[in-house]
């Protein structure tokens, strides 16, 4: 906090007759938490800029005078809205202020049903909590209440009920100033005024599910979770997400055993406080009714439930005389533990072939870190982000990418063959024709004349222009993913890198899966390569693998031409299915593998910016599933080629001694370091 | 010698007769329960019940506040939503289970207190033995008061 003051002017305010030196112009609100003081709030929120609708706020305020006597001001002011001034004296506990804030609250209750015992926020309501600490004890309101519609879908996600609305901004705000859609706006005034879409369409956006934890009060509420369980019924246990690479951090909240609700984590180097649509309503699939419970084996046309030893045993047997024509597909959702463990098992049984999602080598691309982390980002003057919607593929990087853009004056300069959220704010957005980014980016390191460029890619000659002369200043920040090359062809990711190079400007090639960055660093650790997952399923028809084994990963849903993964899949030997959901593929298994979920296991898991963040269990296996490391470390020491390995923690230490990546994760800065009761189970 | 017999042995006898022969007289003390039982003291707290409105709609509206007062932790709630095809309780929310686990139940009525509705109460029904454990998790059915027949 020192070194963020340097160079800040500091004033000295008086918290009730504390003196206290805050920075100039920061708002009371936040400076008399530094004395552990507390100012009720609704409206206000550290992240969004205030705008002083509540009114819970207020504090009474006075100057000091020449003499050294205070003279107050006569009426309270809102402080999330007051900057510190010298000088300025703020008194938060008189029996005025007091008064004032059982006002305020009596006011807001007015119209609030105060359907508490139904209410999803029940519990965990902020309205709640003020009015027991701050409120009025009883009521005095005999007329009759405001009544509005409740339980309105405002979309697929989210519920509003417009009676509990307190009007205090805080979702509007959120859509305009964070997830930047604009996708609510107020309708109406006074006591009928109500949040809705402009046009009454669904609540359309990708991080809509932010509103319902700001929201104070049970307005927004998550049509997933609803009723499903009171706050107090409910566990709260920290967890990661893995469903993209970005690796938010968030609270898995839990009731006997059962995944109920995802929430929002603060992890000022990942997520800020924020999650995605994606991530916070896509863990249903912990309570799928088809969860793999048990061991099978395929004894003639049938598959047979069995036990771990005798599957594994039958694996074990294979892969002595098959070993090395063994192959692995990494899933995107793997912990990093399995996935260092299958690279091993794959180098020391001499087969080397492992692939998964994030593979580079048919793009001609390396394994690079990225030059920024997720934080560095936000401080780059420009940012260039190329390909699809960075919103549905790295949401986190967006809101990074957005926040730099709104609240430091980062120009944004957008790259695509059809428009994305991006656009909306973006400095300038280039959007080619399909197949040209190439030429494009020809076009932008001067090796073709821009209006030969402008005439093929269908990019206004002024715009590329523009481009060029922005990109030509300081830190600038690229931003790709595979995609790029899925669109556009590997060539125009290496000549993209190539530019970024040429430009002096830091190079992200993000991964997309949470899986990405471990196997990747394992695979490069190890001397191997991360193959296309299509290549692997090539080898198989060919018969240059004859055992493959699908490390919870189902090819049906992740390779797009089914014709190959169907012959494959038949072609192959001997097919090891482990999965934690039954899948097609286990049709055409030879033994399945019951998978245990992070929630469950337990797992490690790296980040797009290598970020290595623990996940401890919580939840009970299912059946006889178990975590996706202990499969591998089981396999390994039966087969005499690692041993140790009795929790995670061992793991992590042997890859360590292999993957240059590990061994900075775990000696490296303390963050990143697992906490030891990661290890076990 | 039987002297001594009469002196220690009948006369104690005959002592202890005449007193129940005094007491003969008294109004009796016990009952013979299970034939005859005992009219039970107005605020006794027993068996939990789950009440409805003159109307027929169960009280509880599945908020589970009872389940939060609890210091045993013996209530589990499980709510859903009314619809108007599908109508258990006024408003949204209603409970779908609603289950006492009695062996645990200390009978303090904190969950009668906690209930914003009143319908779980606890009333005058004290005998729970039962032979099986899992004949002590008592389920909504169990619970529900049977609709007033009109
Ligand atoms: S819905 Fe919630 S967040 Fe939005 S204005 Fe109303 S109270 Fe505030
Ligand atoms: S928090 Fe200050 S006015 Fe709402």
């Amino acid at each position: 906090m020192a070194a963020e003051m340097m160079g800040v002017d500091m004033v000295t305010i008086l918290v009730d007759d504390i003196e206290l030196q805050v920075p100039k112009g920061e708002l009371i609100v936040e400076s008399v938490k530094r004395l552990g003081i507390e100012i009720p709030i609704f409206c206000y929120h550290p992240r969004m800029k205030p705008v002083g609708m509540c009114r819970m706020c207020l504090v009474e305020t006075g100057t000091k005078q020449p003499d050294g006597t205070i003279r107050k001001m006569p009426k309270p002011q809102a402080s999330c809205t007051l900057p510190a001034s010298e000088g300025l004296a703020i008194y938060t506990q008189t029996p005025q202020i007091i008064q004032d804030r059982k006002g305020v609250l009596e006011f807001l209750l007015i119209n609030h049903p105060l359907d508490c015992p139904i209410c999803d926020r029940g519990g965990e309501c902020p309205l709640q909590n003020n009015t027991l600490f701050y409120g009025p004890s009883t009521s005095r309101h005999i007329e009759f209440k405001r009544h509005a519609p409740k339980a309105i879908p405002l979309s697929e996600h989210v519920t509003l009920d417009l009676e509990r609305c307190i009007q205090c901004g805080r979702c509007v705000r959120f859509t305009e100033e964070i997830s930047g859609d604009g996708q609510l706006a107020f309708r109406f005034r006074g006591a009928s005024m109500q949040p809705s879409t402009f046009a009454l369409s669904a609540f359309e956006s990708k991080f809509s599910g932010n509103t319902i934890e700001i929201c104070p009060v049970g307005a927004l509420t998550s049509s997933q979770s609803r009723f499903r369980a009171r706050p107090w019924d409910l566990e709260s246990s920290a967890g990661v997400c893995t469903l993209c690479s970005c690796g938010c951090n968030v609270w898995f909240d839990h009731r006997i055993g059962k995944l109920v609700r995802v929430n929002g984590r603060t992890n000022n180097a990942v997520n800020e406080e924020w999650t995605c649509d994606q991530g916070k309503f896509g863990h249903d699939y912990y309570n799928h009714n088809e969860r793999q419970a048990s061991v099978f084996i395929r004894t003639s046309a049938r598959l047979e439930s069995t036990s771990w030893t005798v599957g594994l045993g039958e694996i074990v047997t294979k892969l002595k005389s098959t070993g090395t024509s063994a192959g692995f597909l990494l899933g995107p959702k793997i912990s990093n533990e399995a996935g260092f463990l299958a690279c091993r098992a794959a180098t020391a049984l001499g087969s080397r072939q492992v692939a998964g999602i994030d593979s580079r080598v048919e793009l001609g691309a390396n394994f690079e870190v990225p030059a920024d982390s997720l934080l560095s980002l936000e401080q780059a003057k420009v940012i260039v982000s190329v390909g699809p919607s960075l919103a549905d593929t790295l949401p986190i990087v967006y809101l990074r990418v957005r926040k730099a853009a709104s609240q430091k004056g980062a120009k944004v300069i957008s790259i695509h063959s059809s428009p994305t959220e991006l656009d909306e704010f973006a400095f300038l957005s280039l959007c080619h024709k399909p197949g040209t980014l190439s030429l494009l980016i020809q076009g932008l390191d001067g090796s073709l004349a821009l209006e030969e460029v402008a005439l093929q890619t269908g990019v206004s000659a002024q715009a590329l222009k523009e481009a060029k002369t922005v990109l030509e200043g300081q830190g600038v920040s690229f931003i790709a993913t595979n995609q790029v090359a899925h669109t556009e062809g590997s060539a125009a990711l290496s000549d993209l890198r190539r530019l970024a190079k040429k430009l002096e400007a830091n190079w992200n090639h993000f991964c997309e899966t949470a899986s990405g960055f471990a196997s990747l660093a394992s695979c490069s650790g190890l001397g191997m390569e991360l193959q296309s997952p299509e290549s692997i399923l090539k080898k198989c028809l060919s018969g240059d693998i004859k055992f493959l084994w699908l490390v919870d990963f189902d090819p049906f849903e992740l390779v797009k031409d089914r014709e190959l993964v169907k012959q494959a899949l038949e072609e192959v030997e001997f097919l090891v299915v482990q999965s934690a959901i039954a899948s097609e593929a286990s049709h055409y298994a030879s033994v399945v593998l019951p998978q245990s979920l992070p929630a469950e296991g337990g797992g490690s898991f790296t980040n797009l910016d290598g970020q290595l963040q623990n996940f401890d269990a919580f939840l009970p296996k299912i059946g006889m599933a178990r975590a996706d490391w202990q499969i591998f470390a089981e396999l390994l020491s039966r087969m005499d080629l690692a041993a140790g390995m009795f929790s995670r923690q061992d793991i992590l230490q042997m890859a360590a001694k292999d993957v240059p990546y590990f061994k900075e994760a775990l000696t490296g800065k303390q963050d990143h370091q697992p906490q030891p009761s990661g290890a076990g189970v | 010698m039987s002297l001594g017999i009469l002196k220690d042995v009948a006369r104690p006898i005959l002592g202890g007769m005449g007193i129940t022969a005094k007491r003969l007289r008294h109004k009796k003390a016990t009952i013979s329960y299970p034939e005859q039982r005992r009219e039970q003291y107005p605020r006794t707290r027993w068996r939990h019940a789950l009440t409805r409105y003159e109307n027929g709609l169960e009280k509880c509206i599945g908020c589970s506040l009872c389940a939060g007062a609890c210091p045993a932790k013996c209530i589990n709630v499980v709510a859903a939503e009314n619809t108007d095809e599908d109508r258990h309780s006024p408003g949204e929310r209603y409970a779908v289970r609603y289950e006492i686990n009695m062996i645990r139940c200390i009978f303090c009525g904190y969950c009668q207190e906690a209930c914003p509705t009143g319908a779980i109460v606890l009333r005058k029904e004290f005998e729970l033995a039962n032979y099986h454990r899992e004949d002590f998790i008592y389920t909504k059915e169990m619970l529900l008061e049977a609709k007033a027949s009109t």
